[in-house]
């Protein structure tokens, strides 16, 4: 199942304030609080935070409702998040903050044509990332011939990723959460 | 009657020469703020004797007299910064106060703005951000896509109030020509609170390590170089560590007074002093915001 929260509308349920930003700690825990209501009715799968109406959104909310909304996850769930329609100051913003709590997560800015993560990865995990993206997943083997790396790397790095729900994990193979 | 002349140009620097006139805090018995002689106040010097009536009056003292500026001009001019708009909730006026609000001009971006709770932070982070665009491409010649930063700037900067005063604060923003300090336009945010002071924010979870030298310059230090903040969450202290690159990008300066020290960053083109310790007490916590236009820029 796909869930899409829009923020902006998000923010305006949360908080009583008529403006259109992300901004301080208090309506970011709120806006998180909402956030999370809704994906625990969900009970797994995908939920894409559609950013695309939000003006600003500063530090100190992306780390109450993205890094907090991460570190709250229960790993017992596999449910995954994306980002969707970020600019490139709130890609900063949130790149930031998941950096400083080494937490990462998958998006899809508006100005990139394909996924990206956003947060504190490897370089390796970057390229496999962008391995599955780019050819719609596989297993670990057909991953490590595209990539020309030997296959336990491989292997290793996708399961760190899938661990960390940056791709999803079949039986038999591992998936992009979005395709580019 | 303890009188503390305001300095003819009130700024960052000769806030201080306001403080020592004060003594010892609290001031001991009445107080007349004589502003007659004064020319010229920074939205930091309006913040700040915004901060001063506060703070004597969550003090529970008696409301200080004032004394407006003689010159009209200058009246007028504070008038459309709007610190006559909440001067009179903490200082007796004395003088000829304009009674019209006149329209703001244009180089007052944000006129004084008092900051009480998280709504407040709302408002005035939309009322910069609306203006940001003409701002840093006008005023300072900055690419339009700094606009972003500019604002996470400014909201991060205002939630230390909301976050670590413990009661309220005030914020304005100018623009104006550093003819002297710089000799380029400038956009300068003030932000201002009448709280716990940094010190005493971090005291329970910092001054172990420092022991006897502990002190309003090593709070702010704590603070400010070392971005740890009261909250043991690895999320906090985001704020200053954000503000601090972005002014490194781009050439700015923060400056925080906290009790008796000062603390900068301080950008090549000034020559203050990144630490300024055993100064006059001034209550609650100071910053300004300096940036400045890009090299070159003619607006």
């Amino acid at each position: 199942m796909i869930q899409t929260i829009h923020l902006d509308r998000v923010l305006r349920e949360a908080v009583t304030t008529p403006f259109g930003d992300l901004v301080t700690r208090p309506t970011g825990a709120a806006v998180r609080g909402h956030i999370q209501r809704t994906m625990s009715a969900a009970r797994g799968g995908l939920t894409r935070l559609d950013f695309s109406a939000v003006r600003l959104i500063d530090f100190s909310c992306a780390d109450e409702v993205v890094a907090k909304l991460l570190l709250a996850a229960d790993p017992a769930v596999e449910h995954y998040v994306v980002l969707h329609g970020l600019n490139e100051d709130q890609t900063e913003a949130i790149d930031y903050v998941l950096t400083r709590h080494r937490l990462a997560v998958a998006a899809v800015p508006q100005a990139a044509v394909r996924p990206v993560v956003l947060g504190w990865a490897t370089a390796d995990d970057r390229d496999v990332f962008d391995a599955v993206t780019a050819t719609g997943g596989g297993d670990p083997a057909a991953l490590a011939r595209w990539l020309q790396w030997p296959q336990g790397r491989c292997h290793e790095t996708l399961a760190a990723l899938a661990f960390r729900r940056l791709v999803r994990a079949s039986a038999t193979a591992y998936l992009p959460l979005v395709l580019p | 009657m303890l009188v503390a002349t305001v300095p003819a140009y009130l700024d960052d620097r000769s806030l201080d020469q306001l403080a020592r006139a004060l003594g010892s805090w609290p001031p001991p018995g009445r107080l007349l703020i004589d502003a007659r002689a004064c020319k010229w106040a920074s939205p930091y010097g309006f913040c700040a004797l915004l901060t001063l009536g506060q703070a004597m009056a969550e003090a529970g003292l008696e409301p200080p007299r004032f004394a407006v500026p003689d010159a009209e001009e200058v009246r007028t001019y504070w008038a459309r910064a709007g610190f006559f708009k909440y001067a009179a909730e903490y200082f007796a006026l004395h003088g000829k106060v304009p009674r019209k609000q006149p329209d703001e001009p244009s180089d007052v971006l944000l006129p004084v703005t008092p900051i009480r709770g998280t709504d407040d932070v709302h408002a005035v982070v939309n009322t910069v951000a609306e203006s940001a665009t003409r701002i840093l491409t006008a005023e300072l010649g900055l690419e339009p896509k700094s606009t972003g930063r500019f604002t996470m700037t400014f909201s991060e900067a205002c939630q230390n109030i909301t976050e670590h005063a413990g009661t309220g604060g005030w914020v304005a923003v100018h623009a104006y020509h550093w003819r002297r300090r710089l000799g380029r336009r400038v956009v300068v945010m003030a932000i201002s609170d009448a709280g716990v002071g940094f010190r005493r924010s971090l005291e329970a979870t910092e001054s172990r390590k420092f022991g006897d030298r502990w002190s309003d310059g090593t709070a702010l230090e704590t603070a400010l170089i070392q971005e740890i903040s009261r909250f043991r969450d690895p999320g906090r202290g985001q704020g200053l560590a954000m503000i601090k690159r972005t002014l490194r990008e781009w050439q700015g300066k923060i400056s925080i007074r906290s009790g008796t020290a000062r603390l900068a960053i301080v950008p090549p083109w000034d020559d203050d002093s990144p630490l300024t310790e055993h100064l006059p007490y001034f209550p609650g916590s100071q910053v300004q915001i300096v940036i400045p236009a890009r090299e070159g820029h003619a607006p």
